[in-house]
């Protein structure tokens, strides 16, 4: 009968709140310790950001190492060391 | 049965708002309602909650349909709850309108046609065949009038249909579990791979891997960057430090250590050392910090430890200035933090020998 919820595979809390908890603590600002019901779709959201602003950063930084080779590449002992970095 | 007598006690309500009322449910009862009794009961259950319908008509513009046919069947056993039901997903179908529009659109005309059959189960056992043939008809014309208030309609049908939750309690879980829903599928879009997975259990776990892949794809690059400058800078300095020593060591006393590895001879002993260290631990995640530690030269021959030590200071804080005299465009934070440490104590000490180079870079 409860067709709109076995369609989105209900689950019990117990399941959900293991790996919630576990985003919980791999976010960085966890301050919000409140009850893990309530905060469930706060987290969540906050995982949403966070994600994006990963996204950022990781573009920010390859676009910072890729301008740090095109500055270097006269250069081309550093050049070479970060060469081998990037490959390992 | 309920509504008969429903009928009897509420249809003194129904005179001021029936053409209204009428005019808002015509589509969706003239197929379904069969006598009058129960079209009576209807409206007058209706009128019972206007407040209710005001409401509806306020924060919505959608008629108030569904709640008045929602309650028709079941207003007479529970109707304190039935009022904080309605009222309370009334609200709730405010903060949750936005989702469910997406989320309800391609269901819709069978949760339309499931909420009229469920209704009028409860309203009439006896008629179930009927309904089942009428609800199909009906649910083009809900969806005809306003896409939206079907949407709406539907799911406060379905909510109130499973009659395991008339509390505030069990709507508020409810309106909870649907937020996060939600929240998963915005996330589910964010994850990629995260559509095969299914069950939200899985699609966190693929969450979690997916944020700490960022985190340590964040925290690799910053380290490569941060790797990578030193290693620049270092070679800067070490023509920094060939014009000094050309140029007979503008201040000797103050750079002791600075001077130890080139009067060595050794001058190439400031490019290999990093060199090799990075590349011995570029495997492992923290070679930005083990640069740091072992970047004092420990491959530098005939270096004391005492020396080599010293070394990595007036290094690290010669290489800022430096770099912004050069105006190399690369310089990074995460590099400039590594040695942030060193620079303080160093930096008024070396401060006139820079400024010498920097006037000579000039």
């Amino acid at each position: 009968m409860s067709s709109r919820r076995s369609s989105r595979g209900s689950i019990s809390e117990e399941e959900i709140n293991e790996p919630i908890s576990k985003l919980q603590s791999l976010l960085p600002n966890s301050r919000r310790r409140g009850s893990s019901q309530a905060s469930t779709t706060k987290l969540l959201k906050e995982t949403c950001n966070y994600i994006k602003s990963l996204h950022r950063e990781v573009d920010d930084l390859s676009d910072r190492l890729s301008d740090l080779m095109s500055t270097m590449d006269h250069n081309s002992p550093g050049a070479e060391i970060i060469r081998s970095i990037l490959r390992s | 049965m309920a509504q008969c007598g429903g009928g009897g006690d509420l249809s003194r309500h129904r005179k001021g708002h029936l053409e209204t009322v009428e005019s808002l449910c015509q589509g969706l009862l003239d197929d379904v309602m069969l006598d009058d009794d129960k079209c009576r009961a209807m409206f007058g259950y209706l009128q019972e909650w206007q407040d209710l319908g005001s409401m509806c008509y306020g924060s919505l513009g959608e008629p108030p349909l569904p709640q008045a046919s929602n309650g028709s069947g079941g207003f007479r056993k529970r109707r304190p709850e039935a009022c904080l039901d309605a009222k309370a997903e009334s609200d709730s179908v405010c903060k949750r309108q936005r989702g469910k529009q997406q989320q309800q659109q391609p269901c819709h005309p069978d949760q339309v046609a499931v909420a009229g059959k469920g209704r009028l189960e409860r309203a009439r056992a006896g008629a179930k065949k009927k309904v089942e043939v009428a609800s199909p008809k009906d649910s083009p014309a809900t969806s005809a009038s306003t896409v939206t208030a079907g949407q709406k309609t539907d799911y406060i049908h379905v909510r109130a249909r499973r009659g395991q939750a008339t509390d505030s309690h069990s709507l508020a879980e409810r309106v909870r579990r649907e937020r996060i829903s939600e929240r998963m599928r915005y996330l589910q879009e964010l994850v990629p791979g995260c559509n095969k997975v299914t069950g939200k259990a899985g699609m966190l776990d693929e969450i979690i891997n997916y944020v700490q892949s960022l985190q340590k794809q964040v925290e690799f690059l910053s380290m490569k960057i941060a790797a990578s400058n030193p290693v620049v800078n270092f070679n800067i300095v070490e023509d920094l430090f060939g014009r000094q020593l050309s140029q007979a060591a503008c201040n000797p006393a103050a750079l002791p250590a600075m001077t130890l590895p080139i009067e060595q001879g050794e001058p190439s002993c400031l490019q290999m050392g990093p060199l090799q260290q990075m590349q011995t631990s570029a495997g492992s995640s923290s070679f930005g910090l083990n640069m740091v530690v072992s970047n004092p030269y420990s491959p530098a021959p005939g270096g004391q430890i005492s020396a080599s030590a010293a070394m990595s200071v007036p290094a690290g804080a010669s290489v800022e200035p430096c770099i912004n005299v050069n105006g190399a465009a690369g310089w990074d934070i995460g590099a400039h933090n590594l040695f942030s440490g060193f620079d303080a104590p160093f930096q008024s000490v070396q401060s006139d020998c820079l400024l010498d180079n920097l006037k000579m870079e000039m």
